[in-house]
């Protein structure tokens, strides 16, 4: 069986990072499996870790006063969940799994620590982050512009 | 030329098509369009949206958004309409012929890129890989649905639909069209992609394939411009030193995207 750092390392975010750096954060890592219509992240709670999905969907949703929900984006495998700790932050939606997922989480303490202890480590995992949100931002964007009315 | 409406049918809010009947076999190429008169009221650019192989009906989709698709509108089945055309340049269907296939459609934009598909699927085994990519606003806005759930589920064809959003009633994706164009399997040496839909659309979903390795030579869109003539003359439809009417609406990219990222144009 495969072990929990060599799986991690195959995660397209933590693509090309250097094996003693996997090394490192894989004590910051759990593999975790999500039933249908649990929830990662609740909207106003504080995000205690980060995900990187392997397996599934997970869709972030708002609500309308009315009770309806609205889903806004929905996450892949490969995609990261939980970019707003670095603020930090609570989470601004509720984040469900649509169907069976499974992620690795990363503890934000956890991480943060070694980040600033090794900051070679730091920057790898920062510029990833900043990739990230900067494809979100211009998914994001286009969205917005709302072109098929 | 007059034609009578044979079917006139609802699609989606506010979206219609006609299937209409010619007097003599009706021939096109994927991609052209015809102008079609709304007595009195005035004439516009439609893309045939039916099956080049059928000679006895001429379909067109059309979304109301003015006068003349108004007009257009309150036709009835058994009405006349004025047809003119075919006009325009058309998909790259011979130069596509032997390499994998992507179609990307945004909105209606599947309409005109309808033939194509058609034509891909009727010669299928000309082609390598076939893939179609469709962006729709919301779940209820997409287009010839059941049709995109029939062709899904051939084992020849991959399919996928986004939304930009949705409530719990939809299980695919949510998000914009370039997201799946970034996950598609493509091989970008192989590859020839059409793409139709809202233009800022299209420059995404262009720049997203040229990041996947594609040439802007690989990549062909259809362009929309306000049109009178309908054939070269009036210079209404002019883009940079080309007629849309005449010269489009298919262009190859590399042909156009320098004018497309100019300001007014
Ligand atoms: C080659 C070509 C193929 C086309 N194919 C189709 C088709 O298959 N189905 C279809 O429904 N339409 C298609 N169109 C667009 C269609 O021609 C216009 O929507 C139509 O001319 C609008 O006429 P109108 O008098 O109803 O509205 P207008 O009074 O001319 O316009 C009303 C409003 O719609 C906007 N508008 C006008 N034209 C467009 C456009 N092309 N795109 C977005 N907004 C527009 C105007 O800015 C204005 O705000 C095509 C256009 C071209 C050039
Ligand atoms: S519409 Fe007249 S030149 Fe194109």
């Amino acid at each position: 069986m495969e072990d929990l750092e060599s799986i991690l390392q195959k995660h397209s975010f933590l693509a090309d990072l250097r094996p003693e750096h996997v090394k490192l954060i894989v004590g910051c890592a759990k593999n975790l499996r999500f039933r249908p219509g649990e929830f990662l992240a609740r909207e106003g709670q504080k995000e205690a870790c980060m995900y990187l999905i392997r397996r599934g969907t997970v869709a972030i949703e708002t609500h309308a006063p009315n009770g309806e929900t609205i889903c806004i984006e929905t996450l892949m495998p490969g995609d990261v969940l939980g970019i707003s700790w670095v603020t930090p932050a609570t989470a601004h939606f509720d984040c469900r799994a649509r169907d069976t997922v499974i992620a690795f989480s990363l503890d934000h303490d956890c991480l943060d620590r070694k980040m600033r202890e090794d900051a070679a480590l730091g920057y790898a995992i920062t510029s990833r982050l900043l990739d990230n949100t900067y494809q979100r931002l211009s998914r994001l964007r286009l969205q917005q512009l709302d072109v098929y009315r | 030329m007059p034609m009578r409406i044979g079917r006139a049918g609802h699609d989606i809010d506010g979206v219609f098509t006609w299937a209409l009947e010619p007097s003599a076999p009706f021939a096109f190429e994927p991609g052209q369009f015809n102008m079609l008169y709304a007595h009195g009221v005035g004439e516009v650019p439609i893309s045939i949206s039916g099956d080049p192989n059928d000679f006895s009906s001429l379909h067109h989709t059309i979304r109301v958004v003015g006068n003349v698709t108004e007009a257009l509108a309150a036709l009835e089945a058994g009405d006349e309409v004025g047809v003119r055309g075919p006009f325009g340049s058309t998909w790259p269907l011979a130069e596509a012929s032997g390499q994998d296939v992507l179609f990307v459609a945004g909105g209606l934009g599947l309409a005109p890129l309808r033939p194509a598909i058609l034509s891909v699927l009727t010669r299928r085994s000309e082609f390598g890989q076939v893939t179609i990519i469709y962006g729709a606003r919301s779940p209820t806005d997409i287009l010839f649905r059941a049709e995109l759930e029939r062709w899904r589920g051939r084992f020849d064809v991959t399919l996928e639909a986004i939304v930009d959003h949705s409530g719990t009633d939809w299980y695919g994706p949510v998000g914009v069209v370039t997201r799946l164009v970034a996950e598609a399997e493509i091989e970008p040496e192989y590859c020839v992609a059409m793409l139709c839909g809202p233009e800022i659309m299209m420059r995404f979903t262009a720049r997203e394939l040229e990041q996947r390795g594609l040439e802007p030579s690989q990549i062909w869109v259809s362009l929309e411009r306000s049109m009178k003539c309908g054939v070269g003359l009036c210079g209404h439809c002019q883009l940079g030193g080309t007629f849309v009417c005449k010269d489009g609406p298919v262009y190859r990219y590399d042909r156009v995207a320098s004018k497309l990222l100019l300001r007014g144009l």
